[in-house]
């Protein structure tokens, strides 16, 4: 019994971390319909980012936190300007290796810089933990959901009543409608790729007291992101949302019930991925497809 | 007399396909201006080219005097050129408030809209009523009612509507021309795009009939309505000529015999 | 013969030759270019049906443990351990069709991704049948002899342009870059989608199978991060965008262009790990940008030159 509260606290605390680390990716679909391979590689260098901040300066991840962000949302800003502007109405070979490149680039610059040595940053309340009855509470893992919640709320506030967020929903339903309400696509299409990139490394920064930081770690985060923005559904921010939970709750039990089950979750977001394409193609909450 | 609006000699098309073929036409501050046009004609085209989402190959574009051929069409709402694009085309996952809220994105209209909104509510007391609903799930009318108020809240000072009574009943198609006609007093210019010629020249000072990708014929409401080319081809009515006139399909007109 | 064919007879003859009877250093050389050539095609093709592979290392390194596992735990020798290989690598791509079946290309990207992946994690995780990450070791006493191998990379390389050469004068030619442009309209033209992917994928997955199981053989070893490393992926999708995608000649090219960079960087890069990558990152980035129709488009008359942009359809685009 204690180990199903167990498992249901620990998959939503992970659920809230991985709702955050997708919920860009979504939103820059939504928008620009281009999948952003290189989504992964800002959420390594936000972890990067908040590791050297902390063994360099000593800075908190979590003070770092706004300021990384502000960078992520500028380099995304500027990446987006430079490279993916360029190919938007491209066809979707252009579009799925010009982000592979980039994803593929950006991992070796860390490569390069950093070497492939496994680090990881521990500010002392990250593994403190509470004491429930049975049931262990990690702290880290709970201010990384605090955090999580935070920023996915602060993003659906500003979608449902920002200026902007209204127009960045209108773009993604209907671009010309749009620009005939006097907005300006271009802006829109960097401006949600600039949120993407900011709320990445947003998730980085809070990964990196959880989790070990490496500069490859960008490949399975993106893995997971996209396991999630399917099974959420392509296009829905709700959807996406959910589905965090659900990956969350999927690899968290099976790492609990099946032996070895640490070493299998790699592999849980492509059983899904290809689970939700037999299934349901749509996932949860996406529009219809084909 | 000033001139609003004018397209001067325009030929646009899509890809291989030319639609305008030389089309000149103008629009002077508060008046309401009609193009009649079967379908295929180039309606739509021509809103997408006066609203900037279409770039002519050829020809001028101009607003209050100045040349806006250039303006990227999003800037162009600023200037106040309000376009109620073909199809309606409301955001459908958004509510009405939502929609008509987006409708006053530019600076200057924002400033305004509180009193665009309550203009919009009383001009459309359906959409009042329904401000909550997402706009995907109302009837046709009602999204019509939606498009014209969402360009409205922009604040123009020429409102386009494409073929506002596409798919709409006549009950429908009379109120919502109702609407236009009550907006016209405040003063606007309106283009109004259209096939069903019977409302658009009820309610417009003047027009033009669009055929061959060019004006093939123009007036007062009164002299089309009584010319025997716009008698035939769009209120169906028999004149002494022989024959009937008809849409072609392409956008020309014909008479057949 | 025209000029063409003459190159490609030429080319074909050198591979062959130099696998045959060139120095241990060129050998080698060849050994990767026809390698991967083979994959190159293979991934070329795909592109050309409208499928864009982001894990083609997925069925390299397939390949490569049928291959191994073929020998060591059967006593197959090599050019019948290919066979499996083949099959497996076959088998696993209809099976991808099967599961993307009419979803958009963005799906069939992921779906790959994540497949690659999948099968690293599997391979990792069942050390009893895969030697886990530790590897295995291709048993020494089945050793093939390094001529047979390199002969078997050139034949591969002649057979893989020559069947993507037979697809360009077959009918299916027609359906598949149907596909690739509009599959609604595909279908409206009787020409039946996922018939045609799964045939293309499944010779395509062979292929790519067949090359990793060669490369097991020639390597002798295999764990997960070699079956499934990025770079055959990233050289798998660089060789025939470089070289010029969709054509003909394009992933030879690209192949040749791709090892000979990879050896540059290493020359002069080698030192700092991962700046070979970094190269190829780059260097993906900047053709797709710059020069999205390849090398190819260079050499050959093209009509007016014009300023190619990076919106613009790579390959020979869009031609009524």
């Amino acid at each position: 019994m204690d180990l199903i509260v167990q498992l249901l606290i620990d998959s939503v605390l992970l659920g809230g971390l991985y709702a955050l680390m997708s919920i860009g990716l979504s939103l820059g679909f939504g928008v620009t319909r281009i999948i952003n391979f290189a989504h992964g590689e800002f959420v390594m260098f936000g972890a990067y980012g908040a590791f050297w901040l902390l063994a360099l300066y000593g800075v908190d991840p979590l003070l770092s936190l706004p300021l990384l962000v502000v960078a992520g949302y500028l380099a995304g800003w500027v990446l987006f300007k430079a490279t993916i502007e360029k190919v938007l109405n491209a066809p979707h070979l252009n579009q799925i290796l010009l982000t592979f490149g980039i994803a593929l680039a950006l991992e070796h610059v860390a490569v390069v810089l950093w070497t492939g040595d496994v680090r990881s940053a521990s500010p002392a309340y990250a593994v403190a933990t509470f004491v429930f009855g049975d049931v262990f509470v990690v702290q880290g893992r709970l201010i990384a959901f605090a955090v999580a919640v935070l920023l996915v709320a602060g993003l659906l506030c500003w979608l449902t009543w920002a200026e902007n967020g209204r127009a960045v929903r209108a773009i993604a339903q209907n671009r010309d409608a749009a620009t005939l309400m006097g907005i300006d696509p271009a802006r829109m299409y960097a401006l949600s790729f600039a949120i993407n990139s900011g709320l990445g490394v947003a998730s980085g920064a809070i990964v990196s007291f959880l989790f070990n930081i490496t500069p490859f770690m960008g490949f399975p985060v993106l893995l997971k992101a996209i396991a999630v923005v399917i099974l959420g559904g392509l296009g829905s921010i709700p959807g996406t949302v959910a589905g965090g939970f659900i990956l969350a709750f999927a690899e968290t039990a099976i790492a609990y019930y099946v032996p070895d089950g640490a070493g299998w979750t790699e592999g849980i977001a492509f059983a899904l991925i290809v689970a939700i394409l037999i299934v349901r193609p749509r996932g949860i909450a996406g529009q219809s497809l084909a | 007399m000033s001139v609003l609006l004018r397209l001067a000699n325009i030929h646009a098309g899509y890809g291989q396909s030319v639609v305008l073929d030389g089309l000149s036409l103008e629009i002077r501050p508060s008046e309401v201006v009609c193009l009649l046009g079967a379908n295929g004609a180039g309606k739509t085209t021509t809103t997408r080219v006066a609203s900037g989402l279409l770039a002519p190959w050829d020809g001028e574009i101009s607003f209050d005097g100045v040349s806006i051929r250039d303006v990227p069409a999003h800037r162009r709402v600023a200037l106040g050129v309000c376009l109620a694009p073909e199809g309606r085309q409301v955001f459908p996952d958004l509510t009405v408030k939502d929609n008509l809220l987006l409708g006053s994105y530019t600076p200057h209209a924002r400033a305004i809209r509180k009193r665009s909104l309550d203009e919009v509510y009383s001009l459309f007391p359906k959409l009042s009523e329904r401000s909550r609903q997402k706009a995907g799930l109302m009837s046709g009318g009602e999204q019509q009612m939606l498009a014209i108020g969402r360009a409205l809240m922009g604040h123009p000072r020429l409102l386009m509507l494409d073929e506002p009574s596409l798919g709409l009943g006549p009950k429908i198609v009379f109120d919502v021309f109702a609407a236009v006609a009550k907006t016209a007093e405040s003063g606007i210019s309106i283009l109004i795009v259209e096939q069903n010629a019977e409302a658009a020249l009820s309610v417009s000072h003047r027009g033009y009939v669009l055929g061959n990708g060019r004006i093939a014929a123009a007036g007062t409401s009164a002299e089309l309505r009584g010319s025997a080319l716009v008698q035939e081809a769009f209120l169906g009515k028999k004149t002494s000529r022989s024959g009937k006139a008809a849409g072609n399909g392409d956008g020309s007109l014909s008479t057949l015999s | 013969m025209n000029l063409s064919a003459a190159s490609w007879v030429l080319a074909g003859a050198a591979a062959t030759g130099v696998a045959a009877f060139g120095s241990p250093l060129a050998a080698d050389i060849n050994f990767r270019i026809c390698g991967l050539v083979i994959v190159a095609v293979s991934w070329n093709l795909m592109a050309g049906a409208g499928l864009i592979s982001l894990g083609h290392s997925a069925f390299w390194g397939l390949g490569a443990y049928v291959a191994i596992l073929s020998a060591n735990r059967l006593g197959i020798p090599l050019a019948w351990s290919l066979i499996p290989a083949m099959l497996c690598g076959a088998a696993i791509a209809a099976a991808l069709a099967l599961i993307t079946g009419r979803l958009r290309g963005i799906y069939f990207a992921i779906s790959t991704l994540a497949m690659s992946e999948g099968l690293r994690v599997v391979a990792v995780m069942l050390p009893a049948v895969t030697g886990g990450s530790t590897g295995l070791y291709l048993d020494t006493r089945l050793a093939a002899g390094n001529r047979l191998i390199n002969l078997g990379a050139a034949g591969g390389a002649v057979a893989a342009a020559l069947i993507a050469w037979a697809l360009t004068r077959s009918r299916y030619h027609f359906a598949l870059r149907a596909m690739r442009d509009n599959e609604t309209a595909a279908q409206m033209l009787g020409i039946e989608p996922i018939r045609f992917r799964v045939g293309i994928m499944a010779l395509c997955g062979a292929m790519a199978s067949y090359a990793g199981g060669l490369g097991v053989w020639h390597n002798g070893y295999l764990d997960p991060g070699v079956a499934f490393d990025l770079q055959t992926t990233i050289d798998a999708q660089i060789a025939p965008i470089l070289g010029g995608i969709y054509s003909l000649p394009g992933p030879a090219i690209g192949a040749v262009a791709t090892v000979g960079l990879g050896e540059l960087t290493r020359l002069l890069l080698g030192k700092y790990t991962g700046a070979s990558l970094l190269v190829f990152g780059i260097l993906l980035v900047v053709v797709i940008l710059a020069l999205p129709k390849g090398i190819y488009s260079i050499i050959r008359r093209d009509g007016p030159r014009r300023r190619v942009r990076a919106a613009d359809p790579v390959g020979d685009g869009v031609r009524p």
